[in-house]
């Protein structure tokens, strides 16, 4: 047997896993750990596999579908930009298992931890492997519901549940007009056949939407007065979507109050995977986006904005995994920012874009597990409070200073060292820089370059803060065990050689993800639809752009080595109430003020007030009445129920009689 | 040549029914081995019942027909005697008649195979009696307890009657067709049209229909008998003898009395509304779980009756995907009412109401697998995905809406809100409610039958296509 035909046991594993976990995890060892984990084991397993043979025979990409009921279909679909997916999420999720047996072993509730984890490693595989849009819908849902319950994992904790609350609400906003897109385009489908949709084809497949871009190009809709192209709109309620999950501007605000779950959640959920699925979605839509026009332009300037906004943040946060936080928001904005530079590089921005989400993957999920390392042996999560941990945990300190150097980006132009994040964060400022130069724009190459200092600058800054100086409390830290720090050290190693290792490939395979004999779409016919005009033949940039990313990412290490290690800037003027530029970005630009207490506070408070009166006096009254009514008419008719049989055969001979007397009555009527 | 292995199922139980009453006779105080018999002969007949799923032929000079219909209906009677089977193991342990007790349930589960198979109304008619008078039996099986015998002495009275009345119903069709055949009756059928006595005809049949349906007015003796019968025989008369009513009245009415379904189908849309609503709002009100699910098997013969007032083929397909659906929810649901029986019992021998609501606090603690078994159930009889219940429901209401009758489907749908209110306190009081007393495991028996009910369930509201598939099938017989 191929095990191609394996393919469904991928999120399946995961799913009974979650099933057995859940119901009977309380009496295995470590909460059932191992069941999650061997489960993921496999799925990651036969998910390399699959990859191995679509590298080797990149035309033959796995793809079955059947019918399930009404208008849903099932379908697996593997092409590159699955399978790359798909290995990403088993392996670090895997590790992050393992990693959670350790970190969590003091916690009483793990069934439900590792039960909860296991199911989100299913729905999020099954988002990878959707051939059809509907059903990656229903698993986006599915992993919104899994974020919700793990963010509010300690649900006791009052913070924790605002913060699971705020999450669902949030990325509701983005699903709403995901959910939104899919109808529209149904219904534009359902129009383009005439309201007669063929028999034996699921429209909402990948391969059956991308046939009728053109046709979907062709519509119009006229939106105040504006014409707006019909893909357009739908590509950018896709966006929508993608903008809440992966916490773009300005429905970034979740992700870093998402950070009150566990920090394997953090790592697992809000780094490696699930925020990425919003970068993922643009990609496996890519073709509708760069059909559709101007939706490119959109996505490469929220994502650039948000690279730049978030890590101006990033600099001011004394939490740990708040700065890692907004780090992931600046990262997932740089993927969009790539996606976006599609405009001009077409199908390489996918590669680009792809190759830094599978890396980020890898260098934030050592990061927040480092965080976690560092967390659980302090006991707290204020870097302020921190200070000279790497005396006491060598390995964690290690593999974390191997973590921001791939999340800085260092390595050397032009040879094949450097970090994972050197190989694509660079390539993502060189289409800008290439974006620029074919489009006289400049301003997503500096939303680029600018971003990239910052990030420099936040990340050392947490590197020297934790790891180096003086106790500044008396923690009484120690080395995390073996579960721990083996996730750590394989992860490191993946951060540190995995983009050297693969790069062209990785592009290269990706770039059949629209070619093969799923689907066949031509990219550059579908740019000329979209008004892009893709350049060819770039690889020619001065030196100075080049090496660009390396200087302002060492200037960004100085800065912070002068600041935080050799304090030869007192920090107290600068860090202080009375210092505007401090104030608004530790206050996060008032985003707080703004959203919760105009927005929700003044305006939605106040209609819901409006709301809650007619909702509770009006309509509650009359369902009130209406309870109560049917109520009160099941009490009197039960009192017909006499229990007594004489009775019954009454009510049978005149039941039959008033039928004869009301038909004859009726078909009088009618004739 | 007839072909006697279509009838196979029939004759194997028949066999077993009355290998179990002589065997009964002459072992001992242990009769628990008849049940496993049983047990075996039901998989027997439900085997080679799907094997011929899509036969089509007449046999016996046309008074039995074979065909996806009846093969669809024997399958949902013997499922239910089956789950009924394994689940009585255990109730009739220790009891000296556990002979009887089997054989009585052989004898009606025959009996409405043979109504599923009837070709001809003389036919139908014994198959009906046969399979009443076995559950008269059934239903005062408990003999100690003077409810039991209240509940089959009730159950008899209106069954005599009800039978009276559809035997003057058949007495009138064959005055005036000349032939109790059913394609024969199809053919002279003109006879009855525009003449009263067609009309008063159809009513007696329908009296004598719905009884067994349990439509309103005909329903009164339902909730008195489902609640005084030894709960296992409750889980019979409302999932498995019910539907004899429907597969009959799908025969007679679609079938033979077509030309006068402009009567009947409005019989039925007035009956049907009548039903779900009396159903569901006096359900709201019971404090006996047991009489609850009473008055809604009422109410779910409400909906089932919809589909002849919609009489489209895709509505029958519904009708009849639901009776399916229905049989291993409402079996399912009676069976978790009598594992609560059991545990109270076993708390104390001489527990009263045992079927009351208040029995089920905090039964997730003390039994978590019941209670988990009882929300499924709970949930899919009103309606909620993804069980068998809410693909039912689906396929019913979206055909109602399809054919034009959208009143009828808004007053289905609104009548499923409302009955959400008692199927979500049941879940309340297992969940929410503390629990009173410690741990108790299911007994084997139960475990077992509840298990496969709830596959039942989840499998059809999981994997609905083949289902919905094969009752298109067995819709297409009527068209």
């Amino acid at each position: 047997m191929a095990v191609d035909d394996l393919a469904f046991l991928i999120p399946l594993l995961p799913a009974l896993a979650f099933v057995i976990t859940f119901f009977f995890g309380k009496k295995m060892y470590s909460g059932g750990a191992l069941i999650p984990i061997g489960a993921i084991a496999l799925s990651c397993i036969i998910s390399v596999l699959i990859t191995i043979n679509l590298l080797n025979n990149p035309e033959e990409v796995v793809h079955q579908s059947f019918h399930w009921f009404a208008i849903l279909n099932l379908g697996i679909l593997i092409d590159p930009l699955a399978a790359v997916m798909l290995c990403m999420v088993t392996f670090v999720s895997l590790l992050i298992h393992i990693y959670a047996v350790g970190y969590m072993s003091h916690d009483p509730a793990k069934p439900r931890y590792f039960a909860e984890t296991a199911l989100f490693t299913a729905a999020m595989l099954g988002v990878v492997l959707s051939d059809n849009i509907l059903q990656l819908f229903i698993c986006w849902e599915l992993v919104g519901l899994c974020s919700f319950l793990l963010i509010g994992f300690w649900f006791h904790k009052p913070s924790a549940a605002a913060a699971a609350k705020k999450a669902f609400l949030t990325t509701r906003v983005g699903d709403v007009m995901f959910l939104t897109g899919i109808i529209i385009l149904f219904s534009s489908i359902s129009q383009i056949y005439s309201g007669n949709l063929p028999e034996g084809v699921y429209v909402l497949q990948f391969s059956e939407i991308f046939k009728l871009i053109p046709e979907l190009s062709a519509m119009h809709t006229t939106i105040l007065g504006t014409e707006v192209n019909q893909l357009t709109i739908i590509a950018l309620l896709f966006f929508g979507g993608a903008v809440g999950k992966s916490g773009q501007f300005p429905l970034h605000v979740w992700l870093p109050d998402a950070m009150e779950g566990p920090t394997t959640v953090s790592a697992l959920i809000h780094a490696a995977t699930m925020v990425t699925a919003g970068v993922y979605l643009v990609a496996r839509t890519f073709p509708m986006f760069i059909a559709a026009p101007d939706a490119l332009i959109v996505v490469a300037y929220v994502g650039g904005f948000t690279a730049l906004f978030a890590s101006t943040m990033g600099i001011v946060m004394n939490d740990i995994k708040r700065v890692l936080a907004f780090s992931t928001i600046s990262q997932l904005g740089y993927m969009m920012l790539g996606l976006g530079m599609g405009a001009v590089v077409g199908m390489e921005a996918v590669g680009v874009s792809m190759f830094h989400l599978i890396n980020h993957a890898f260098f934030k999920a050592l990061l927040f597990l480092c965080a976690g390392s560092v967390i659980h042996s302090v006991g707290t999560q204020d870097m302020r409070q921190m200070g000279g941990v790497g005396k006491v945990m060598p390995v964690t300190f290690i593999t974390m200073v191997i973590a921001s150097l791939a999340l800085a980006g260092f390595g050397i132009p032009g040879t094949q060292i450097g970090t994972s994040g050197f190989f694509s964060k660079d390539a993502i400022i060189e289409t800008t820089y290439l974006f620029a130069e074919h489009t006289g724009n400049y301003i997503p190459y500096l939303f680029g370059i600018i971003a990239a200092l910052l990030t420099s600058i936040y990340i050392f800054r947490l590197l020297f803060m934790t790891f180096t100086g003086k106790p500044r409390t008396d923690y009484g830290g120690h080395e995390s065990p073996g579960t721990m720090t083996g996730p750590l050290s394989i992860l490191a190693v993946f951060a540190l050689v995995f983009g050297a290792l693969t790069q062209t490939k990785f592009y290269h395979f990706l770039e059949g993800t629209f070619e093969n004999n799923f689907v066949h779409v031509n990219i550059e016919h579908l740019a000329e639809l979209g008004h892009y005009h893709l350049a060819h033949g770039h690889h020619g940039e001065p030196l100075l752009i080049l090496w660009m990313p390396i200087i302002v990412g060492v200037a960004g290490l100085l800065i912070s080595f002068f600041i935080y290690y050799l304090r030869v800037i007192d920090m107290s003027t600068i860090v202080s109430r009375r210092n505007p530029v401090y104030q608004i970005l530790y206050n996060r630009y008032y985003q707080y003020q703004i959203f919760i207490e105009v927005i929700a506070l003044e305006i939605t408070y106040g209609l819901s007030l409006v709301g809650e009166f007619i909702d509770r006096k009006i309509i509650d009254g009359i369902i009130d009445a209406i309870s109560d009514g049917t109520i009160a008419i099941g009490e009197s008719i039960r009192k017909v129920q006499t229990g007594v049989v004489q009775s019954y055969a009454t009510a049978v001979i005149a039941g039959v009689g008033l039928l004869i007397i009301l038909l004859k009555l009726i078909v009088e009527v009618q004739l | 040549m007839t072909n006697y292995m279509l009838l196979a199922p029939e004759l194997i139980l028949t066999l077993v029914a009355l290998t179990t009453m002589m065997v009964g006779l002459f072992i001992g105080k242990n009769k628990t081995i008849l049940g496993y018999f049983a047990s075996i002969g039901l998989v027997a007949a439900l085997s080679l019942t799907v094997s011929s799923l899509n036969a089509n032929e007449t046999l016996f000079y046309g008074t039995l027909t074979i065909d996806a219909l009846s093969q669809f209906f024997k399958i949902v009677f013997i499922s239910v005697s089956l789950l009924v089977t394994i689940a009585s193991i255990k109730y009739t342990e220790n009891d000296q008649n556990a002979d009887s007790f089997f054989t009585l349930l052989l004898f009606s589960t025959i009996g409405m195979m043979v109504v599923a198979s009837a070709n001809d109304l003389v036919t139908l008619f014994v198959g009906f009696e046969l399979a009443s008078l076995s559950t008269y039996a059934l239903a005062g099986f408990d003999k100690k307890d003077p409810k039991s015998i209240e509940a089959a002495m009730k159950y008899f009275i209106i069954g005599s009657l009800s039978s009276a009345l559809m035997l003057f119903g058949i007495s009138f069709v064959y005055g005036m067709t000349g032939t109790t055949s059913i394609p024969g009756i199809a053919e002279n059928a003109g006879a009855l049209v525009g003449s009263p006595v067609g009309l008063i005809a159809v009513v007696m049949l329908i009296a004598g229909f719905g009884f067994k349906m349990a439509l309103v007015p005909f329903h009164m003796w339902a909730p008195d008998t489902y609640q005084g019968a030894p709960t296992v025989v409750s889980a019979l008369l409302a999932a498995g003898s019910k539907k004899m009513g429907f597969v009959a009245a799908f025969r007679v009415f679609v079938v033979a009395l077509a030309v006068l379904s402009p009567t009947w189908q409005t019989a039925f849309a007035i009956l049907a509304v009548i039903t779900m609503t009396l159903g569901n709002v006096v359900a709201i009100s019971q404090t006996s779980v047991k009489r609850m699910l009473a008055y809604s098997s009422v109410a779910q013969a409400g909906y089932i009756a919809m589909a002849f007032a919609v009489m489209t083929p895709m509505a029958f397909a519904g009708g009849i995907l639901y009776t399916l659906s229905h049989a291993f929810m409402k079996t399912g649901a009676f069976l978790v009412v009598a594992v609560v029986g059991y545990m109270v019992l076993s708390d104390n021998k001489n527990a009263k109401d045992i079927d009351h609501i208040d029995n089920f606090k905090g039964l997730s603690k003390r039994m978590p697998f019941t209670a988990f078994a009882m929300m499924v159930f709970v949930f899919a009889l009103s309606g909620i995905p993804p069980t068998a219940g809410y693909i039912s429901k689906f396929v019913l209401f979206s055909s109602t809406i399809e054919a034009g009758l959208v009143w009828l489907a808004v007053i289905a749908i609104l009548n499923s809100a409302i009955s959400l209110y008692y199927y979500a306190r049941v879940v309340k009081y297992m969940y929410f409610l503390p629990a009173i007393g410690g741990k108790v495991s299911e007994p084997a028996p139960y475990a077992i039958a509840l298990i496969l009910a709830l596959a039942g369930v989840l499998v059809i509201g999981i994997w609905p296509e083949p289902f919905v598939y094969w009752a298109m099938e067995a819709a297409k017989v009527l068209i």
